[in-house]
């Protein structure tokens, strides 16, 4: 069964559409990667404190504690949000088959996002900082995030109201839950945590906090994503739709229920990490039902992986999903976790969502979108080549250092009777690896960034094929298979 | 909208209502044989904050990002070797060595249970390290203490001293010291506490 082939009236209805998501869409990709540069920055220098302590131990601007939430505000708000608008906007409007109106609005609202999130990292490097894992910023900040992120998304509900196709597409509802969950995760946890009632609970609901962010925030957009492009690109139409809306509903029920494990045992009632442990291990039916999904789409497909760019990120993005949700879902039980609870191993797990599964489906979005609503092609795809190729090989060096070096560290630590500086001075050679790693995605994307820049400036390649990893003379019906063109 | 329920039920279950249930945590009285020596009677006490720390010294433990290598946590024996580990669950000779609690958090706004475990839990600093300028110290120059140690030095907190050796704390460092003194859960737990009743 083959997808079939788009008239030229609606060839001309996506351009159009292409056309109207093109500024905004543009923005928030390029400042994103913009931010995503000075995360990856911030995460080699944060990891190079670990490995040598002592440096510059005298400025107060350099020292751990400050640059890595630094690090990760960058990541999570600087980057992964603005990424995941712009991929929302896009793929709302291209699935819905509307323009995407208020643009000035939105470039406006993202101006507004890209300062209030420079002044979340800035006061946090100027010893603001609250010690609470991603909402370190002081508490005005918070208000003002909320309101600009509501300010750009609620534009998705009436394009998603007045949709013109018969049925909602999978990746249509993962979207609208994005959407819509994210202020309410964001909003509820802030007002609890500055509360400041409860204080055990205020740690507790921090960590629910991140967990929800992953999973009702990164998981759906990266799944948006990704039963967009695999289909889109292997031009075959997903496998099972009600298993796409089993996996949906399973993710949508549980994913609330997650994230105190990692206080388990903990100053907080028993039940709540035991709850949460539960539903990290019952969420990997959805991510068994995604997976049924995507493997009969990609069976025999290598020759699309060679060439495409779109569909390797997704892919090995989606990879990565199931990988972090195994472990998350092994560290979430007794048996593992009490030993892995807060080693490197937890650390090497949140890069892995933040980095690996969410950032490389949406580099494949974004490899995809930039050429249609440009109108021109990337400028070089060994670029590409080594965009995906130092990413890859660095955050697989970054997990399986910090997985491999958190089992080290806990067992250390689980020996009681020796001491414990066994812990930090025997991981300290996984510390260099974590410092390399970064190194290689800060590499890696610098060239993203300069190819986005270019695309930006309107520098792109404009010929009618499509920029592939290889090319081959000769192999153009091929090529545009593989960009999801014919 | 379905969606609102999928977040609205664990939200309300797992979150609203515990988090009010433990708001409204009252102390608890010893029981008459039980009193502890000091003058305590009930948990948690009403004069936690020893050694004066204020929540100048605790917004500093914040603001230089402590908690991303430090946790302040003491788990219970089903759930790691934290309380075996000597000095972390309080003081073992005296029998007090216990698990961290919701009650032990009652002076701060928000609980720094940590990020990561790079350095040692700080639940009960203050009963491990008891001398002022050892605290210091460990804050100047942890290589000094452990060659080997992990901790980075904070020197900003600190002044070089005006004759020549040694240095001087500022207001800040005395805070943070005064406030990691004063670190110390494991007031004894009236029984009623401890069996959970
Ligand atoms: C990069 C991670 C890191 C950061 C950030 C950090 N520490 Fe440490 N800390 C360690 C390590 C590792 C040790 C164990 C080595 C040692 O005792 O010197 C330690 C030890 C300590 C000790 C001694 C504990 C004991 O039981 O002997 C104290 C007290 C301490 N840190 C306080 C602080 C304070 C206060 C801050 C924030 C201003 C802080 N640490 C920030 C890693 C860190």
């Amino acid at each position: 069964m083959t997808v079939p082939k788009p008239t030229v009236e609606e060839m001309q209805e996506r351009a159009a559409i292409d056309r109207s998501a093109r500024y905004p869409v543009l923005f928030f990709f390029t400042s994103a990667a913009a931010w995503l540069f000075v995360a990856t920055i911030l995460g080699f220098f944060s990891s190079l404190k670990l490995c040598v302590p002592s440096l510059f131990d005298s400025c107060p601007f350099l020292g751990y504690g400050r640059l890595f939430p630094m690090h990760m505000i960058a990541l999570v708000y600087g980057w992964a949000m603005q990424a995941g608008i712009g991929v929302m906007l896009w793929l709302m409007a291209r699935l819905t088959k509307n323009e995407l109106r208020y643009g000035t609005t939105m470039i406006v609202m993202g101006h507004l996002w890209n300062f209030i999130i420079s002044l979340a990292v800035l006061s946090v490097w100027a010893g603001y900082g609250r010690s609470i894992p991603l909402l370190d910023f002081p508490v005005w900040v918070w208000p003002m995030m909320a309101l600009t992120y509501a300010l750009i998304v609620v534009w998705l509900i009436p394009m998603f109201r007045s949709r013109r196709n018969s049925y909602v597409y999978v990746s249509e509802m993962y979207l609208v839950g994005a959407a819509v969950w994210f202020p309410w995760i964001f909003v509820a946890a802030n007002l609890l945590i500055n509360k400041g009632a409860s204080p055990v609970m205020g740690a507790g609901t921090d960590a629910w906090y991140i967990s929800n962010l992953i999973y009702f925030w990164m998981g759906p957009i990266a799944l948006a994503v990704a039963y967009y492009i695999i289909p889109k690109i292997t031009a075959r139409p997903i496998y099972s739709y009600p298993l796409a809306q089993a996996g949906f509903w399973i993710l949508a029920v549980l994913a609330g229920w997650t994230g105190f494990s990692r206080y388990m045992g903990g100053p907080l009632p028993a039940w709540i990490p035991a709850v949460s442990g539960a539903a990290s291990i019952f969420i990997l039916l959805a991510v068994v039902a995604t997976v049924a999904n995507f493997l009969p789409s990609l069976k025999g497909q290598t020759k699309l992986w060679e060439y495409s760019p779109s569909l390797r990120f997704t892919v090995m993005g989606m990879l990565m999903f199931v990988v972090y949700a195994v472990l998350a879902a092994l560290s979430s039980t007794f048996t593992f976790g009490k030993d892995l609870q807060f080693s490197h191993f937890q650390i090497g797990l949140d890069t892995l969502a933040f980095y690996g599964f969410f950032s490389m489906t949406v580099f494949g979005a974004i490899y995809f979108i930039v050429p249609r609503i440009t109108n021109a092609e990337w400028p070089s795809g060994s670029r590409i080549r080594t965009h995906f190729w130092f990413s890859t090989y660095g955050i697989i060096t970054m997990v399986v250092c910090m997985l491999v070096g958190g089992i080290a560290q806990g067992g250390d630590m689980a020996q009681w009777d020796r001491d414990f500086s066994t812990s930090f001075v025997n991981s300290s050679a996984y510390m260099v690896g974590r410092c390399i790693a970064w190194g290689l995605i800060s590499f890696s994307n610098f060239a993203f960034l300069y190819q986005l820049g270019l695309m930006f400036v309107g520098k792109g390649r404009k010929t009618d094929g499509p920029t592939l990893i290889h090319s081959e003379p000769g192999a153009a019906a091929d090529a545009r298979a593989a960009a999801g063109l014919s | 909208m379905a969606l609102g329920v999928a977040f609205a039920i664990p939200w309300l279950l797992l979150v609203l209502v515990p988090y009010i249930s433990l708001a409204k945590l009252e102390p608890v009285a010893y029981a008459e044989d039980e009193l502890p020596d000091g003058g305590m009677t009930q948990y948690p006490d009403k004069n936690l904050l020893r050694h004066g720390a204020s929540d100048y010294g605790r917004d500093i433990y914040a603001s230089e990002g402590c908690a991303y290598c430090h946790t302040q946590m003491v788990r219970p024996t089903y759930a790691g070797p934290d309380m075996w580990r000597p000095g972390w669950g309080g003081r073992e000779d005296d029998g007090f060595a216990r698990e961290t609690r919701p009650q032990d958090y009652v002076t701060e706004k928000y609980a720094p249970l940590g990020y990561q475990r790079i350095g040692p839990d700080l639940a009960n600093v203050g009963n491990r390290i008891t001398d002022r300028a050892l605290m210091h110290e460990h804050l100047y120059n942890p290589k000094g203490i452990d060659r080997n140690s992990g901790m980075p030095a904070y020197k900003h907190l600190y002044k070089d001293s005006p004759f020549g050796k040694g240095y001087e704390p500022t207001e800040k460092a005395e805070a943070l010291v005064d406030y990691l003194l004063s670190l110390k859960k494991d007031q004894p737990l009236p029984a009623v506490v401890a069996t959970g009743g």
